[in-house]
């Protein structure tokens, strides 16, 4: 879900505005010896495979696959942040997601990328690469399903949408507020998650059984290892 | 589905007078726009000011009903975001009104304005790999998009498709997403060299100004005109 402009409170995208920057100058810190010609075509598919992904809404609960812990897994966690901005630069151009919360979308679903590659990461040596994928793509959503209640958490304390009634009452109608958001947007969600975990998961499984060089961040690894151990 | 197709054909066909602005021009009429709905506190003049770009729309000859439309895609977090917040219809509307008429006036500018003066402007500001990802990224939409619609009829040809067995048409449409994927990294690698073979070196050859000119009064006047009615709407 895209948070459109005008709904949040300025401190907050600002300060999302502030973190996105910082990452993304951490991941372009990163990427610096990188190879260009490699890389920024892989970048412009796997956003635009994010884009079209995005564009298929799924009826009746509106809700739509991401592909990005695809392109956590794919692009790695510094270009996959890349991606996610993105993806998010061309989804607000589009009308989908706000201007000024760019950077509250794009820490969202860059945070989807990096913690999904993390997670794929992590699972390695004790499931199938199906199971990963789809494991490590159910726990992102969810953590950062948290993280976007987490966010209108923050900008249900903005003094000016509490300040007609006083302040015990506001506390109690904030959090109480807090909790109806959080009970609509976890049970969306969940049904869309366990759709993305399993389209997630057959992606990076077909991808890693037809051009495992693609998988370059964690499967090239392992290969290497395995080659490293035959060769011993 | 956002009929990205669509909005590009608007965008590189249309004569009106938003296609005739400047990028800065209707850049500035985004802004003020996007001012007034992050300070507006009443919905009457944001609803005013929706019905301003509206006619904006219908006088420069935008599908102005289409991307009214889409619009209205923004609306749905607002929605959810108001009713999470027990302030009644007023505080619905207001917040549905915050996100739908931002996003009216971005429509607005994206099929106005073809992608490459778009993309100019920003590689103006954004480092090489984010100027040439976000090139890249458009250019390969309209491929996938393409290779997209060739793989629907293939599946439904081949039978890919079986009513009321979920699991065969999730994993044919998943590996048919696998195979888009990998097709599309190769096309786009193959995009990328041709590109750098013929001189890209990350900036847009499309350079356009960043002043104003006469043409630009009907997008800027429409936008101090929104950001007045709520200044002024009390």
């Amino acid at each position: 879900m895209h948070i459109p402009d005008g709904v949040l409170p300025v401190s907050v995208w600002m300060l999302g505005f502030f973190i996105m920057l910082l990452a993304i100058g951490i991941s372009l810190f990163r990427l610096r010896n990188m190879d260009l010609r490699k890389k920024i075509p892989l970048l412009g598919a796997v956003s635009a495979a994010m884009l079209v992904a995005m564009s298929l809404e799924i009826l009746p609960i509106a809700y739509h696959i991401n592909l990005s812990v695809v392109a956590g897994i794919l692009l790695g966690p510094a270009l996959g942040f890349l991606a996610a901005f993105i993806t998010n630069l061309i989804l607000a151009l589009m009308g989908h997601g706000g201007i000024t919360v760019i950077g509250l979308n794009t820490l969202l679903l860059g945070s989807e990328a990096v913690i999904g590659h993390t997670l794929f990461y992590l699972f390695k040596q004790r499931l199938p690469v199906f199971w990963r994928a789809a494991l490590a793509t159910i726990i992102t959503l969810f953590m950062t399903t948290l993280a976007l209640i987490g966010i209108v958490a923050l900008s249900h304390i903005d003094p000016d949408l509490v300040r007609h009634v006083d302040e015990h009452k506001a506390v109690a109608a904030v959090q109480e507020s807090i909790s109806t958001f959080a009970i609509i947007v976890l049970s969306i969600g969940l049904i869309g998650w366990l759709i993305e975990s399993a389209v997630t998961g057959a992606v990076v499984s077909f991808i890693s059984q037809v051009k495992p060089d693609l998988l370059g961040h964690v499967l090239h690894r392992e290969q290497s290892n395995r080659f490293s151990r035959s060769d011993r | 589905m956002i009929d990205v197709a669509r909005i590009d054909h608007w965008a590189a066909s249309g004569t009106g007078a938003l296609h005739r602005s400047s990028t800065v021009g209707k850049l500035v009429f985004l802004i003020l726009v996007v001012t007034s709905a992050v300070i507006s506190r009443s919905p009457f003049p944001l609803m005013a000011g929706y019905g301003v770009l509206i006619a904006l729309a219908v006088i420069a000859g935008l599908p102005w009903f289409k991307i009214a439309l889409l619009s209205c895609y923004s609306a749905l977090f607002a929605l959810l975001y108001g009713v999470s917040l027990r302030g009644g219809t007023w505080f619905v509307t207001l917040f549905v009104l915050k996100a739908v008429t931002p996003s009216l006036a971005m429509l607005m500018l994206i099929v106005s304005t073809p992608y490459p003066r778009i993309f100019a402007l920003m590689s103006a500001v954004l480092p090489e790999i984010l100027a040439a990802g976000l090139f890249m990224t458009y250019r390969t939409l309209f491929i996938l998009l393409d290779m997209m619609d060739n793989f629907a009829a293939a599946i439904r040809l081949r039978g890919g498709f079986s009513p009321g067995s979920l699991y065969k048409n999730g994993t044919n449409i998943s590996r048919g997403i696998a195979m888009l994927l990998v097709r599309a990294v190769e096309r786009s690698s193959k995009l990328y060299e041709v590109m750098v073979v013929r001189g890209y070196n990350g900036s847009m050859a499309e350079q356009s100004g960043v002043t104003l000119h006469k043409g630009d009064w009907l997008p800027v006047g429409s936008g101090a005109l929104v950001l007045a009615l709520v200044v002024l709407w009390k």
